[in-house]
């Protein structure tokens, strides 16, 4: 017999998964509960080098309210059925909206978009998780409240409460988000409503103001993990500074990752630097102005020979770093003495701020995504290969010029192996950089997905082989990087989500946990 | 030179202090109200604030004044096509997705 539904759960007899259709419709109404294949189209399409059927849902429950979320969660013990969240749904080269398990039910959460709170004086933002960067912009704007936001580069489609709990960063000097979340409501797997922090204190009003409350620091649990369902999230806000100072120091030639990281490790831990810097290298920056076609043909990895002459077209460094200046027009004029002083020894750094660089399209969004101003220009890295293939390989380094030399060094080779090109950067650290290399290909390309697949293997095996830990991955290799971290560390992962969601009915699979 | 100016912050009045319900004792900011749960107002809006931020900067292909079909519009809304996303029903419900369709598909007389 022909299913009604395009997948099923693992494990759950469809009458068993009627049953709990109907029942989700008898919570949720008819119109909020998805299963036909139109409907599920748009959670289904991944940018990831597997088959869309591995990451098929079995249907979509668009809530919009903590008690409907209370009942869905009955709903799914009763018969155990694993649900996926989402709350913006666009975590793009992640796993975009689809769930981590073929059969999963979605848990789409992006019409729970209501502003809670935005404290101005305390700087602090309380939000649903359907809310977007644009939204809480536009808020922002409209009330006047003189904050900031940092984003990741999707800004205006993304949202703060997804991105902080996949524990992503952005560029502003609140760049590495989960340091500035500040207090979480989650819905656990019986039922219950926890708020962490000095959110579980009746009537306390303090918690978007003191994170840890008392006992245990729970928040943590919460991100990369399916021990519960967040439904309001805090997080502060960096209040607007009387003056912002972009700018942009190039570099030649590869090894002056050596120079540049030792350099501007003193500058970030001391604080001069205070934003999320970023050291993109050529091909990162270079889809902005530059169409790869005009450059090279055929298969195969870029040539050296052809990034130098992209480079001298279109006015790149082979390492272009992205920094910038915040407070009084005193501070930044004294703390831009100190970065020119530093960048400024060895001759080989070319320093350009807004007077040289105001038109240039690269620098141009690199300074918006520095302030918080919306721009999804980025995605032109999308352009590069074409064909709609990306995955994020983002292992982590230390902010030590030889090791990210050596980092950029087998990402290059590896990639080069299987015909693909190193768009990378090094991002965030004042002690750690995230290094962040868009892995990018033709999905409409069997061949190249099938190297691209393998590419990603290798890079997680060679990385992890060397003590590299990745800090964030797609949800096709979420089991591989789980492993990397050993055995004790999955075991009291594990543990915890028996103790929490004994059913597993909460996303399993997420970060290898079930 | 020097770094860019900033426009100096407005200092507000004392706002009404706003009270919601969920779950019994969520307190509103002094600057600002709760939002309502999010509505695009029109097709305009929608393109501006998702669309335009690739469609008009050549990151995606212009897709205004070319009398695209509404079917088409919808279609790539919902599906996606290589790497642009797609959206979903809890991001643009079917009828601002009509509304937008009918944005990008009638042509202009702007410039």
């Amino acid at each position: 017999m022909t299913s009604q539904y395009i997948a099923l759960p693992k494990g759950v007899l469809e009458k068993d998964f009627d049953t709990a259709i109907r029942d989700f419709r008898t919570v949720l109404g008819d119109a909020s509960v998805l299963t036909s294949a139109e409907q599920l189209a748009p959670y289904i399409k991944t940018m990831m080098p597997v088959p869309d059927g591995d990451h098929t849902p079995s249907a979509a429950l668009l809530a919009t309210t903590v008690e409907q979320i209370q009942k869905i969660v009955a709903i799914c013990n009763q018969y155990k059925v694993p649900i996926w969240m989402i709350s913006t749904g666009k975590n793009l080269g992640y796993g975009s909206a689809a769930p981590a398990e073929r059969g999963q039910v979605v848990l789409d959460l992006k019409r729970m978009n209501r502003i809670l709170e935005v404290d101005k004086d305390l700087a602090f933002a309380l939000v649903e998780p359907g809310v977007t960067y644009q939204q809480l912009y536009d808020y922002i704007k409209e009330h006047k409240l003189g904050l900031w936001l940092s984003m990741p580069a999707p800004s205006a489609i993304a949202g703060p409460v997804g991105n902080t709990l996949d524990r992503g960063v952005g560029y502003t000097p609140y760049g590495e988000h989960f340091l500035f979340a500040c207090g979480m409501e989650v819905v656990l797997a019986n039922g219950e409503v926890l708020r962490t922090g000095m959110g579980s204190m009746p009537n306390s009003n303090t918690w978007q103001v003191f994170k840890w409350g008392y006992g245990p620091y729970l928040d943590g649990i919460f991100t990369q993990s399916n021990y519960g369902i967040v439904t309001k999230f805090g997080f502060w806000l960096m209040p607007e500074p009387p003056a912002f100072k972009p700018f942009v120091i190039q570099y030649q030639d590869e090894e002056d990752i050596v120079e540049i990281v030792e350099t501007i490790r003193p500058l970030r831990i001391s604080g001069v630097i205070p934003n999320a810097v970023v050291i993109a290298h050529a091909l990162y920056e270079a889809p902005v102005k530059a169409k790869r076609s005009d450059y090279v043909s055929g298969p195969g990895s870029i040539p050296d020979e052809a990034v130098y002459r992209i480079m001298k077209d279109h006015k790149l460094g082979i390492w272009n770093v992205y920094a910038a200046l915040y407070g009084t027009q005193e501070q930044i004029d004294v703390n831009w003495n100190i970065v020119t002083q530093a960048f400024g020894k060895s001759g080989k750094a070319k320093i350009l701020t807004e007077q040289e660089a105001a038109n240039d399209p690269a620098f141009e969004y690199r300074a918006k995504l520095m302030c918080g101003e919306m721009t999804l220009t980025e995605f032109s890295l999308y352009n590069w290969r074409g064909g709609g293939g990306s995955m994020w390989f983002a292992p982590v380094s230390q902010a030590r010029g030889s090791e990210t030399l050596k980092q950029m060094a087998l990402t290059k080779q590896i990639l080069a192996k299987y015909g693909l090109d190193y768009s990378g950067e090094f991002i965030v650290g004042m002690r750690d950089m995230h290094h962040i290399v868009d892995v990018l290909y033709d999905k409409t390309d069997p061949e190249q997905t099938k190297a691209a697949y393998q590419c990603f293997d290798e890079l997680l095996a060679e990385f992890s082989a060397r003590g590299y830990g990745t800090y964030r991955v797609n949800t096709a290799f979420m089991d591989k990087v789980a492993e990397t971290y050993g055995p004790v560390q999955r075991k009291v992962h594990s543990t915890l989500k028996k103790a929490l969601d004994p059913n597993g009915i909460i996303a399993p699979g997420k970060s290898g946990i079930r | 030179m020097k770094a860019r100016k900033i426009t100096p912050l407005i200092t507000f009045g004392v706002m009404s202090m706003v009270f919601f319900l969920v779950s019994g004792w969520v307190s509103a900011a002094q600057d600002g109200k709760p939002s309502p749960n999010h509505a695009w107002k029109d097709g305009a809006e929608i393109y501006a604030k998702i669309c335009a931020y690739c469609h008009d900067v050549q990151v995606g292909p212009p897709i205004r004044n070319r009398e695209l079909s509404p079917d088409y519009i919808r279609h790539m809304v919902r599906n996606g096509n290589r790497a642009m996303p797609a959206f979903r029903p809890s991001e643009i419900d079917d009828e601002s997705l009509a509304k937008l369709a009918e944005f990008i598909s009638h042509r202009s007389t702007q410039p």
